[in-house]
């Protein structure tokens, strides 16, 4: 396959897996402007942001403020992570950027595909924070995650299982890795005052996961943190677990196989293993979680850096020609 | 919905009628279904053929709006129809036209006899900035210079005539394709009945020509699409054949020549490429023979071509052959190399660099076409009757100051079709760009990108400037 559909293909899999996360993320932050105490709601937002390494829109949070403050500074929040243009994690960029990356690699997905993409990019192109505001931003958000999950649905359905799907997967999958082990460390920075709102935070984080019932059904109705934190990183059968995210794109990479160079393709081999090592070999005796969710996020960049100069931009003296 | 409101002009030759409620043979099954349909059940008609554009992106960019990149083109519900006859004349002409010029290009680059013989001028062949020296002495493969053509015809009330031949990079053929998908998925019923010839076999002929141009006759050869990027107005139509043909589409930066040969860069290493269907134009194919600060070429792409190492559709240098000046003598060409009679005519031309065409133009600027040789795309030309006194002064400076950079035509009274305009059925102007296809053989598909002027009155049709398109319905026989 050409390589820079490769790497586009790659890159719109990271993208449409961070617009689902980030969509993820605020669904639940918006519903809990409804009901939830002004400090849960600091709680979250402080989360988001801490996940994604950037600073809030005048540089910090107000810790202690009223209801009608923190209403108010919501409403500019949820903006600035959905319709800002400049931030490049919002949901705006993240979608426009994965169409993108389709449009210009539309060959090699399925007609099924772009449509479902385009159709989704199209309704948020009508869109500002106003108006999704006005009625519900929750199921905006629950809506447009939704859409994340139908294309993937659609292109598990429709695309062909070559190397265009292998490494739409690798993206997606090494994003997911990166975002999660980001999301749980920020979890972890977060120093509630009471246990019920430790419990609270750590009920959403499962939720997010859509595994909030799994862990009910194991460990009972009331959430401990460590015990969640174990779910959401080892349990290979939770979707967005870093356990399976890790897996599938290992598996993803061995189907893959070989780059041009083998010394550069074997290296990112390992790291993948490494990775997955991480999760399943030393998380379980491991004091120290927070140091692995560390090294997994400095994996995954090494990975991408690596996955890009096996695959993508390798240098091409002394490689033999077909 | 009726036609009561349709204003025939009987001057003007329409594609629909031949009188007032008299719909030609090859309408009538059309002409009876609009008139069994309301006007609401139309106009969602309509609505949906736009939104399925829309919803699939089927975009074109218009350059120096600023609307953006992505563009929907327009398209128009109701079908232009051509019977069975209509359809075996315009191909019997552009199959000859196709043989002529690709002789004409092989002649131009080699002995040159057609100059020698005095049926054309040298300096209209060498002055023309499409001729290309670098391609002197280039025996292309199996003559087939231009391997993808799309010709621009018209009908006035003396018949089909053509207006151009695009012999570079031309390009409309995906729209073909996607106003039949649209416009079939909504009339359904009279698409089935009026037993229309299919174009969606397109992608399947043009696969063949790359695959007969294939250096030594590699049997499974590897093909690439070489576009300039995403950001050309016709981005949509190379991804779209690069699907349809299962080519990779290429960027100049991911290919690389070495030693005589092209190579793709892939996930696992370089491949080699043998045929590339380029929609690059010369100037910036390759920047060590043509435009040096060309970022969109590959370097020694040429000498690879010439060599014989890979091909190239079209070749290099084709243009010399679709310049405006040297359109005037294809009939010429047809006689000479042939030793036929052309079946389809030219528009009637005027060289503003002989003596006597230029004083004919100047004269009558108020009553022509005047064209620049180099310009495409509806740009850089003076309709006569829709200029001003100051327009005309203007642009007649202009002519007089480098007259072999003009030409000149008659205003021609293009024909009309029924488009569906706020409701109403009203007539624009239409053209068609049927899609040749030259290998070893020569292929046509029974279809054109029929082109509409959208705004009332106008004669410009080109998608470039606003023009819309329609489905043109080949009838079996």
């Amino acid at each position: 396959m050409l390589a820079r559909s490769a790497q586009g293909l790659y890159w719109m899999g990271r993208y449409l897996e961070r617009t689902k996360h980030v969509c993820r993320l605020l669904g639940l932050q918006t519903a809990a402007l409804v009901d939830r105490p002004v400090q849960e709601i600091h709680s979250g937002w402080s989360r988001i942001y801490n996940s994604m390494g950037r600073l809030p829109p005048g540089g910090s949070l107000e810790r202690d403020s009223t209801d009608e403050f923190t209403l108010a500074d919501s409403f500019t929040l949820a903006d600035d992570l959905t319709f800002e243009r400049s931030n490049p994690d919002s949901v705006w960029t993240c979608l426009s950027s994965g169409r993108e990356n389709a449009r210009q690699m539309r060959h090699c997905i399925s007609p099924e595909m772009w449509t479902r993409l385009n159709l989704a990019y199209l309704r948020i192109q009508k869109l500002d924070i106003l108006e999704i505001w006005s009625s519900s931003p929750e199921s905006f958000y629950v809506e447009t995650a939704a859409e994340m999950d139908t294309f993937m649905g659609v292109a598990a359905a429709t695309m062909y299982r070559d190397e265009g799907w292998h490494f739409t997967e690798v993206g997606r999958y090494i994003e997911r890795a990166q975002l999660a082990a980001s999301l749980f460390l920020a979890q972890l920075a977060e120093d509630p005052a009471t246990e019920e709102e430790a419990a609270a935070d750590w009920t959403n984080l499962l939720h997010a996961y859509s595994a909030l019932e799994t862990y009910q059904s194991r460990y009972g109705i009331e959430v401990r943190p460590t015990q969640a934190l174990d779910l959401l990183a080892t349990d290979p059968l939770v979707p967005g677990s870093l356990c399976r995210s890790l897996d599938v794109m290992q598996a993803e990479l061995v189907s893959i196989g070989s780059g041009p160079n083998a010394a550069s393709s074997a290296a990112a081999q390992r790291v993948a293993g490494r990775l997955r090592a991480l999760i399943h070999y030393e998380w379980p005796d491991a004091q120290d979680h927070k140091g692995i969710l560390e090294r997994v996020v400095q994996y995954c960049r090494d990975l991408h850096d690596m996955t890009a100069v096996t695959y993508f931009d390798y240098t091409i003296e002394s490689l033999p020609m077909r | 919905m009726d036609f009561k409101g349709y204003d025939m002009d009987p001057a003007i030759y329409d594609e629909m009628f031949q009188s007032r409620d008299e719909p030609r043979a090859q309408f009538q099954q059309l002409y009876d279904t609009l008139l069994g349909v309301s006007a609401g059940a139309l106009n969602s008609i309509q609505e949906q053929v736009t939104r399925s554009f829309s919803n699939e992106g089927i975009s074109f960019t218009v350059y120096g709006d600023d609307e953006g990149t992505e563009r929907i083109i327009p398209i128009d519900c109701v079908p232009r129809v051509i019977s069975a006859d209509e359809w075996r004349f315009l191909d019997d002409g552009l199959a000859q036209r196709i043989k002529a010029l690709n002789n004409f290009l092989e002649d131009v680059y080699n002995d040159g006899r057609i100059i020698e013989d005095g049926v054309i001028p040298a300096d209209v062949v060498r002055e023309c900035p499409q001729y290309r020296v670098e391609m002197r002495g280039f025996n292309a493969p199996h003559g087939a210079w231009v391997a993808i053509c799309g010709t621009d015809i018209v009908r006035t009330n003396d018949g089909f005539r053509v207006l151009e031949d695009n012999l570079r990079v031309p390009s409309g053929v995906s729209y073909m394709v996607a106003n039949r998908k649209a416009v079939k998925a909504s009339l359904r019923r009279v698409y089935r009945s009026s037993r229309v010839r299919e174009v969606e076999g397109y992608g399947r002929l043009l696969l063949e020509t790359l695959r007969e141009l294939a250096p030594g006759g590699r049997s499974d050869p590897s093909i690439a699409l070489l576009t300039p990027g995403v950001y050309n107005s016709a981005f949509y139509e190379h991804m779209f054949l690069a699907r349809e043909i299962g080519a990779e589409l290429v960027e100049g930066r991911d290919l690389l020549v070495d030693d005589g040969f092209v190579y793709m860069r892939t996930t696992t290493g370089l491949r080699r490429v043998d045929v590339i269907y380029r929609r690059v134009d010369d100037d910036f194919m390759d920047p060590l023979v043509f435009r040096p600060d060309s970022m969109l070429g590959v370097p020694g792409l040429l000498h690879a071509y010439r060599l014989g190492n890979v091909a190239l559709a079209n070749s290099p240098g084709t243009g010399v052959a679709d310049d405006k000046s040297v359109y005037a003598y294809v009939p010429h060409m047809i006689r000479y190399y042939l030793s036929e009679e052309p079946i389809l005519q030219n528009v009637e031309t005027y060289l503003c660099r002989r003596p006597k065409d230029l004083e004919f133009t100047l004269d009558n600027l108020e009553n022509l076409v005047v064209k620049r040789v180099g310009e495409s795309g509806g740009y850089g030309m003076l309709v006569g009757p829709h200029s001003t006194p100051e327009e005309r002064e203007e642009y007649g400076k202009q002519v007089r100051a480098n007259p072999a950079d003009f030409i000149s035509q008659p205003v021609l009274a293009l024909s009309r079709a029924p488009c569906l305009v706020e409701g109403a059925f009203e007539p624009r102007h239409v053209d068609l760009r049927p899609f040749i296809l030259h290998g070893q053989q020569t292929r046509i598909v029974p279809g054109a990108f029929c082109r509409v002027a959208l705004r009332r009155g106008s004669l410009v049709v080109n998608s470039s400037q606003g023009g819309g398109g329609k489905d043109l319905w080949v009838l079996e026989d």
